[in-house]
């Protein structure tokens, strides 16, 4: 029974980041925007995080800082994709390399280490005991006592699906990821829609990176979102940017991942187990193309 | 070409300044910082030949990268391809003990094998299952990464090494200097010339580069897609394979963790830069060598770390390709209130 709560916590923790960057992810895609920033937005803030942890004591302001630092990013992306009209694509990727440098060389400059920073004044966000739920025999041991962000996690998703189905802004974003010249005539400027997206992708993402380096471990590693971006996009796309669809593939992957580290104890190398999410990404792939030609 | 030029050198100024504002913003002297970048790549002939022998890998992944983009596959595997192709040269390396002369072509030839043996995996993946080849090869880049690891560890691990690595390959299979060059660059200069040579002047190239241009008009003007496709991947995964052929047999002669680097992405980086032009690769695979190489010796004098070398390299990234889509929008624009004024009445 352990090992089930287990998988469930490890499933849990997987998905969480990938969820939250998803969901920003999903912002820009349903606004018709091609955004491969989510690495680099989640990597700016983790190290956002750990910065405002450390030097301020506190896990609001790590968090705060986080945020700050990923929104930092979103407005770059704007500044060259929408102000300058610079290709996103290109846009994306070279946001994502400027993260890895940046945080690299601000690590170095401001901690003087190389490679992982996991200092002792890092105030971790803590977890949530819900009262009465954490008495349920099985249930309460994963539905009480998660993360914050978890939590966090469960009402964006909720808000992202009310945000982009129910409002009147998730029916200008769609116009824009639709159409975005009728848009633009109707009097709605596409563009400033589209800064909205990437300002709540900015947030969304940051809320990942705190996660990452103050959630369940309270360090900053060099290049520490380690291609989480790459899947939430690949979660994104596969479930065409539903809010609740990314939600169900976010825990597929975490129970990929948290599968990794099961299998640890076992013969399987560690580096065959940590293949695990990127050859279920394939897998999901491959499953949604015969789909895909099975209905034409 | 010289909208090209203009842009390219406008856009590198304005990087070099923005360099220069972040570098005073920590305190440290941008003249300084720069003059010493350029003194420890470029000053005297072994620190060209340091910055020319740093260049292969980025140069090789920069024309994988543009050759893809300018055909229309999306390659972003160049990661896991360097890694392949440079576990199959230490392979070879360790197990293939041929006569000097033999060999380095059997490594080379088994490097390039590697690179392409894993592109061509993307790309059948893409023709058979319309799986995407842009998250194909991302993902296979992490997959590929992770293999490496794994053989680096286990299987082909050094038993008297102090972290995963492989032992050092057969001494017939090292690729030493020749009056002073590292010989990997000629082996470079030689994929280069045949990169530049199918792709402008042999007709696979040319639809390869229609077909990236209007592959509806390259279809009808009989192109083979799907084998165009098929070649492309192969070809540009065999380049960046070959890098990491390279870098083993001219490095440290082994696999060892962290050998790919930021090549693969860095070359990326240098592809988009450029555009779709071989010969602006190339040039700007030299110029962010040149800044990696600096890099090192520029952080023994100025204590600026090395690492702003990346920064640096983003932000030039960043500002030639906006500044250039910014500057054609803008000329475009200018060109047609010209035409607007002449037919006015």
């Amino acid at each position: 029974m352990n090992v089930l709560v287990g998988i469930l916590n490890g499933m849990i923790s997987g998905a969480t980041p990938i969820l939250l960057a998803a969901l920003g992810g999903a912002f820009t895609y349903h606004a018709g925007m091609f955004n491969i920033a989510m690495e680099g937005m989640m990597l700016a803030g983790a190290f956002g995080g750990v910065m405002g942890s450390y030097f301020l004591h506190s896990w609001p302001a790590g968090i705060l800082c986080a945020l700050l630092a990923s929104v930092v990013l979103a407005l770059i992306f704007i500044l060259f994709s929408v102000v300058l009209r610079t290709d996103e694509f290109v846009t994306g990727i070279a946001l994502n390399l400027f993260a890895v440098g940046a945080t690299t060389y601000l690590l170095r400059q401001t901690f003087h280490v190389k490679g992982v920073f996991a200092g002792q004044g890092i105030a971790a966000i803590p977890r949530l005991v819900i009262p009465f739920v954490d008495r349920i025999p099985l249930a309460g041991q994963v539905l009480s006592g998660q993360n914050l962000i978890v939590y966090a996690a469960v009402l964006a998703t909720i808000g992202a699906s009310w945000l982009v189905y129910s409002t009147r802004f998730g029916l200008r974003l769609r116009a824009a990821g639709y159409n975005a010249a009728c848009l633009d005539s109707s009097g709605v400027s596409a563009a400033r829609i589209r800064v909205a997206a990437l300002l709540l992708c900015g947030v969304l993402c940051g809320l990942a990176g705190a996660f990452l380096s103050l959630g369940y471990v309270t360090l900053f590693a060099e290049n520490m979102s380690a291609g989480r971006g790459w899947i939430s996009l690949a979660a994104i796309i596969l479930v065409s940017g539903r809010p609740w669809g990314i939600a169900l593939i976010s825990l597929l992957f975490g129970l990929f991942d948290g599968l990794g580290l099961l299998l640890q104890g076992t013969g399987i190398a560690s580096q065959f187990t940590s293949m695990v999410p990127y050859a279920a990404t394939l897998a999901t792939l491959y499953v949604y193309s015969i789909k895909r030609k099975r209905r034409t | 070409m010289s909208r090209k030029l203009l842009t390219a050198l406008t856009g590198i100024a304005a990087a070099l300044g923005i360099g220069a504002l972040i570098m005073l913003a920590q305190g440290y002297n941008p003249a300084a910082t720069y003059g010493a970048l350029a003194r420890f790549s470029l000053m005297d002939l072994p620190k060209i030949a340091t910055t020319l022998k740093n260049s292969v890998p980025l140069i090789l992944t920069g024309l994988s990268a543009c050759i893809a983009f300018a055909s229309g596959p999306v390659n972003l595997g160049q990661p896991g391809q360097l890694a392949l192709g440079a576990l199959a040269a230490a392979v070879g390396g360790l197990f293939i003990h041929a006569p000097p002369g033999f060999e380095v072509p059997l490594l080379i030839l088994l490097a390039v094998a590697g690179g392409a043996l894993w592109s061509g995996l993307a790309a059948l993946l893409r023709l058979a299952f319309s799986m995407s080849e842009f998250i194909v090869t991302l993902m296979l880049n992490m997959i590929a990464d992770f293999f490496a690891a794994w053989v680096i560890a286990f299987p082909l691990l050094d038993p008297r090494a102090f972290s995963p690595m492989t032992p050092q390959i057969d001494r017939a299979g090292w690729l030493g200097e020749a009056g002073g060059l590292s010989t990997t660059v000629l082996f470079m200069a030689a994929a280069a010339a045949v990169a530049w040579f199918v792709f402008r002047k042999w007709r696979a190239g040319y639809e390869w580069r229609i077909s990236g241009q209007n592959s509806l008009f390259a279809r009808l003007g009989g192109c083979r897609i799907e084998a165009n496709f098929l070649s492309v991947m192969l070809f540009t995964g065999a380049l960046a394979g070959l890098a990491g052929g390279l870098v083993v047999m001219g490095g440290p002669h082994r696999f060892l963790k962290g050998l790919g680097g930021n090549y693969a992405w860095d070359g990326v980086m240098i592809a988009i830069v450029a555009g779709s032009s071989l010969v602006g690769t190339v040039l700007y695979g030299l110029f962010f060598s040149a800044i990696q190489t600096g890099a090192l010796g520029m952080e023994l004098i100025t204590n600026v770390p090395s690492e702003i070398a990346q920064v640096l390299q983003a932000v030039l990234v960043l500002v030639i390709v906006a500044g250039r889509e910014f500057v054609s929008a803008a000329l475009d624009r200018a060109e047609a209130r010209r035409r607007a004024r002449e037919r006015a009445p």
